[in-house]
């Protein structure tokens, strides 16, 4: 039981990373991005080919994705920044499938639905597997930590504050003389290297990715954490991953009480069981769980 | 050539329903329904029932299924939607992504995993100068235009029509002006569910059907309804005859694999010239 | 919460546990079940074949249980769903190694599945039992822990062009589902049609699954009017592409996995299946461990194959217990040893959990056939040895056997 909660603990600093992502771009500047997957396929794919093919070492692995994260994050926000709330949506959905498309098309370099196997694993000789479970998890939990902390800097921050007057009023920023374009690209890219950060953890953790690891599913997933959590609001979400990933889980367990159905129905059961939880979460804490923080000192704006 | 348009064509048919109950549901509840997926395979599994298990004929089947979809569809906003009415929009797309889920379960609990069909036989096609087409697909055709017909005369004629079209244009002033919302409101879940049905049946008939039926066509219809300008019934059919001719294209003189991806890269360029889709009106930020 | 649930599932265990001593006075007391566990796509891409695969599993451990469990001990089957989605199966396949202490996970579908939980289940030394085609699963397999059901599929690909070939089609196209169980299947196909003399008129390429339409698809495929096309996919796209090439009018031979044309599908494309050419790696339908499949899972025999995964099924729980048995202990590295023993003989031929109990029971040795196959595997890797390809051509709605080959993997 305790070597699964440290897994499962792993699988919830995944989804933290990448809600803390969410909550930079949606959260505290009011961008959508449904092209998570595609963000966190990314990572994974950068780091899984250049430690595998090109023998570079576990961080240099990580770097390389962050940067990638950041290159395409910033020029999808520069191509798309203008449109609307709902456009967006669809057009960074689409990046995602487009990545996904293109890791299940192009063999020569993903090794296409085959899928890609990576063994390489920072100090991999050194733990048994329980110790190893642990490290690494240790590693997942700084990164996690380190991501909390640079949002909470800018969230207190004069520029987190602007961020903020443009997802209430991009316009009325404007008038005041914050430059909405480029806070709209920095936070989008810096959410988007969280989220390859995150993917290049991932791939060295399950050690064998495939497109299939990449479906719009997980933008749901951190979706869901989000607004559960309370948008907005980085201790809130950090609930929210947990929570979603306990209904995820958790209700696996039941399964073992409805044993009397088949497969399929249980199954089907605990899918609905899960979208049902999320819409009470949504209808009865509205805010999220925590809600966002409001500032008590005087406004900047 | 000729053939390639009507094989838009086609598809385009199958997505106008869905792409029309989209957007009339955009328009007045100011929010993207991600559940219109799971509506269309309830509308699709409805018809079936009507189909296989009672045993009537397609066509009263159709009608059937049509119905109990808008029922049910009417039913997922009283018990879901009408307590959040006041929420974000982003806030009401997590909800209807977690309704989906829950309906095309629900589905599956019932009836299982298999692959189905109504009970029609296949065609063969006739081939006239050059065309070929079955009878199946001027059906598929005829009725995707009779439903965009009968949703045009619904808003320019009835009073109904003209009081969704003020509700649409603005809530609050609706609101002001005596119109009842609440009607308003669930006349468009029960016309969007009945319009789903239809496209249930348009698929069902097309493709096969199992309880992924609407969440493999939610993307398209989500396409072209953005493409054709939201809140716009028209639109949204050209829309859906756009995004199906540019699936074809792709599929025909590209690579297949990247079909679906393709339809969104045009989707972004032609949302990065003309923000409000093909045939919106720009919208004017209040 | 979680220690909540975790001691109300302990309870809950230990009464059930009492319960069933009380009721099958052979366990011996206090002995703690045998968790074996059960990963299946009962939703996503494969949910036409999960529910199958895993009601087989649980058929074949109640068998065993009712007649005294194996080794004195209770099977605890664990049920979970993968989804066909590697990143959730994953985390099922966690709870089944760390939480069910399981000595094996059954009934991985999908290659991306297989693979996915791979390095977890080789880090825990736990088996895993398969159907997936990938040529990588035996590659990763380092333990030899893997036992794949079904044969890799580039041998699907030679088989069925050979038997192409001995029809005499000369000009084929070929499109399949964009995955990797058709992807080597394709490669393999298209050279040996064309090492045989005949005509791959496409450049052969992929579609993916859950498509709005497969209209253009389908036109391109059919475009040169070849003699036969070749479809390697899975049910549901087959079924929307099927409809499709019959539309638009494709008289030619239309050349597929059996895996895609079921009782389902023959339901639903009716008389318009007749002619529909297709092979699949099975047993022959008269063989007795079939025919046993068919009874225990309260089944008609129609005369056409059913269950193409559920067979498998059946036969991976049947093997995993009836290998305890024989290694007298669930310790994973005999429990391997004695896999490819009982499954390669020599001994006692027995096709069903029941006979292969009793076999051992009364000192003798035995070999294992089952109802997807004879399941013989290669030593050291988990890849069988060879399977018996049948084409089958759909004629009035029925399977007819047209040809049987051995292939050897």
């Amino acid at each position: 039981m305790l070597s699964y909660l440290i897994s499962m603990t792993t699988f919830v600093g995944f989804f933290m990373i990448l809600a803390l992502a969410l909550n930079l771009q949606w959260g505290m500047t009011g961008m959508v991005n449904f092209g998570i997957a595609g963000f966190y396929a990314l990572g994974a794919y950068t780091s899984g080919l250049l430690t595998v093919e090109a023998g570079w070492p576990f961080l240099f692995g990580v770097a390389a994705a962050a940067v990638v994260g950041l290159v395409f994050g910033v020029a999808l926000s520069y191509l798309s920044v203008r449109l609307r709330d709902d456009f967006l949506a669809i057009v960074t959905l689409g990046f995602a499938e487009l990545v996904r498309l293109f890791a299940l098309n192009e063999d020569w370099l993903t090794r296409g639905p085959r899928g890609l196997p990576i063994d390489v694993r920072p100090l991999s000789g050194v733990f048994d597997r329980d110790g190893y479970a642990i490290f690494y998890l240790g590693i997942v939990a700084s990164a996690v930590l380190i991501a909390f902390l640079v949002n909470e800097r800018i969230r207190r921050s004069p520029y987190g504050r602007a961020a903020k007057a443009i997802r209430e009023d991009d316009v009325v920023a404007e008038v005041l003389g914050k430059n909405v374009l480029r806070i709209r690209i920095q936070i989008f890219g810096l959410g988007a290297l969280y989220m390859a950060v995150a993917g290049a953890l991932y791939a060295h953790y399950t050690q064998n990715i495939s497109p299939d690891h990449f479906t719009p599913v997980v933008a749901i997933f951190i979706w869901m954490s989000v607004i559960a959590g309370g948008a907005g609001n980085n201790k809130g979400l950090l609930l929210g991953a947990g929570l979603v990933m306990m209904f995820l889980e958790g209700s696996r367990f039941l399964g073992e009480f409805i044993s009397f159905m088949d497969a399929e129905k249980a199954s089907a059961i605990r899918i609905i069981l899960i979208g049902v939880l999320l819409i009470l979460v949504i209808r009865f804490r509205p805010q999220g769980l925590m809600p966002e923080e409001r500032f008590k000192g005087p406004s900047e704006i | 050539m000729l053939q390639v348009l009507f094989n838009g064509l086609v598809t385009g048919a199958i997505l106008a329903p869905g792409a029309i109950g989209f957007t009339l549901m955009f328009g007045i509840l100011r929010f993207p329904n991600f559940a219109i997926g799971a509506y269309i395979t309830i509308g699709a599994f409805a018809i079936l029932f009507f189909d296989q298990v009672a045993g009537w004929h397609i066509a009263l089947a159709m009608l059937g299924g049509i119905a109990v979809t808008a029922l049910v569809v009417w039913l997922t906003d009283l018990v879901v939607f009408r307590p959040m009415r006041q929420f974000p929009p982003i806030s009401l797309l997590v909800v209807s992504i977690a309704l989906s889920l829950i309906l095309e379960n629900v589905i599956r609990f019932i009836a299982g995993n298999d692959v189905r069909g109504f009970d029609i036989p296949l065609t063969r096609p006739v081939k006239l100068s050059g065309l070929m087409f079955t009878s199946e697909q001027l059906y598929l055709i005829a009725l995707a235009v009779a439903a965009m017909f009968a949703m045009h005369a619904i808003l320019k004629f009835t009073k109904l029509g003209k009081a969704m079209r003020a509700t649409a244009d603005n809530f609050t002033l609706a609101e002001v002006r005596g119109i009842d919302t609440d009607k308003v409101i669930a006349a468009t879940w029960l016309i969007g569910g009945a319009l789903a049905g239809l496209a249930g049946f348009l698929a069902g008939l097309d493709l096969v059907i199992e309880p992924l039926i609407g969440w493999h066509l939610t993307i398209p219809v989500f396409a072209a309804a953005i493409l054709g300008g939201i809140g716009s019934p028209y639109g949204a059919m050209a829309g859906a005859v756009l995004v199906g001719l540019a699936e074809e294209m792709t599929a025909l003189w590209f690579d297949p694999a990247y079909k679906v991806g393709v339809g969104f890269v045009i989707i972004a360029v032609l949302l990065l010239f003309r923000p409000q889709g093909l045939f919106g009106q720009p919208e004017i930020k209040k | 919460m979680k220690s909540a649930i975790s001691r109300r599932r302990l309870l809950g265990t230990s009464a059930a546990l009492t319960f069933t001593t009380a009721l099958l006075p052979r366990l011996a007391l206090g002995s703690a079940p045998i968790s074996v566990g059960s990963l299946t796509p009962n939703t996503g891409g494969g949910g036409p074949f999960g529910p199958n695969i895993t009601a087989a599993h649980k058929l074949v451990a109640e068998m065993a249980n009712a007649k005294g469990g194996v080794l004195g001990r209770e099977i605890a089957l664990h049920q979970e769903n993968s989804e066909t989605n590697p990143e959730t199966a994953i985390r099922a396949a966690r709870k089944l190694v760390d939480v069910n202490k399981v000595i094996g996970v059954l009934g991985t579908w999908s290659s991306s599945v297989t693979l996915g939980i791979m390095p977890l289940c080789q880090e825990a030394n736990v088996i895993q039992m398969c159907t997936s085609s990938s040529a990588n699963i035996p590659l990763k397999d380092k333990k030899g822990l893997v036992f794949n059901f079904m044969v890799l599929s580039p041998i699907w690909g030679d088989a069925l062009a050979d038997l192409a070939l001995r029809r005499g089609y000369k000009t084929y196209s070929v499109m399949a589902l964009n995955n990797d169980f058709t992807k080597s299947m394709v490669d393999t196909f298209v050279d040996k049609v064309k090492a045989g003399g005949a005509k791959v008129s496409n450049d052969p390429f992929y579609y993916n699954g859950g498509q709005s339409s497969y209209r253009a698809e389908v036109s391109k495929l059919i475009a040169d009017e070849p003699e036969a096309v070749f479809i390697p996919s899975y049910v549901t796209d087959f079924t929307s592409v099927y409809k499709e090439l019959f539309r638009q009018g494709y008289e030619g031979k239309v050349i597929t996995v059996s895996i895609s044309t079921g009782s389902k599908f023959k339901k639903v494309v009716g008389a318009a299946a007749d002619g529909i050419l297709h092979g699949l790696p099975a047993p022959s339908l008269a063989s007795a461990a079939y025919k046993d499949y068919l009874k225990f899972a309260g089944l008609k025999d129609t005369g056409a194959i059913q269950h193409p995964f559920g067979t498998a099924g059946h036969d991976q729980m049947s093997v995993l217990l009836l290998a305890m048995a024989s290694a007298g202990t669930d310790d994973v590295a005999k429990v391997r040893e004695h896999i490819h023993k009982i499954s390669n003989g020599p001994g006692t031929a027995v096709t069903n959990v029941l006979d292969g109990l009793a076999a051992l029971e009364a000192g003798e040795e035995i070999n294992f056939s089952g109802a997807s196959s004879d399941v013989d595997f290669k030593s050291p890797s988990g890849v069988l040895k060879s399977r018996d390809f049948v084409l089958w051509e759909i004629k009035d709605g029925k399977d007819v056997v047209i040809e049987t080959i051995a292939s050897a993997s």
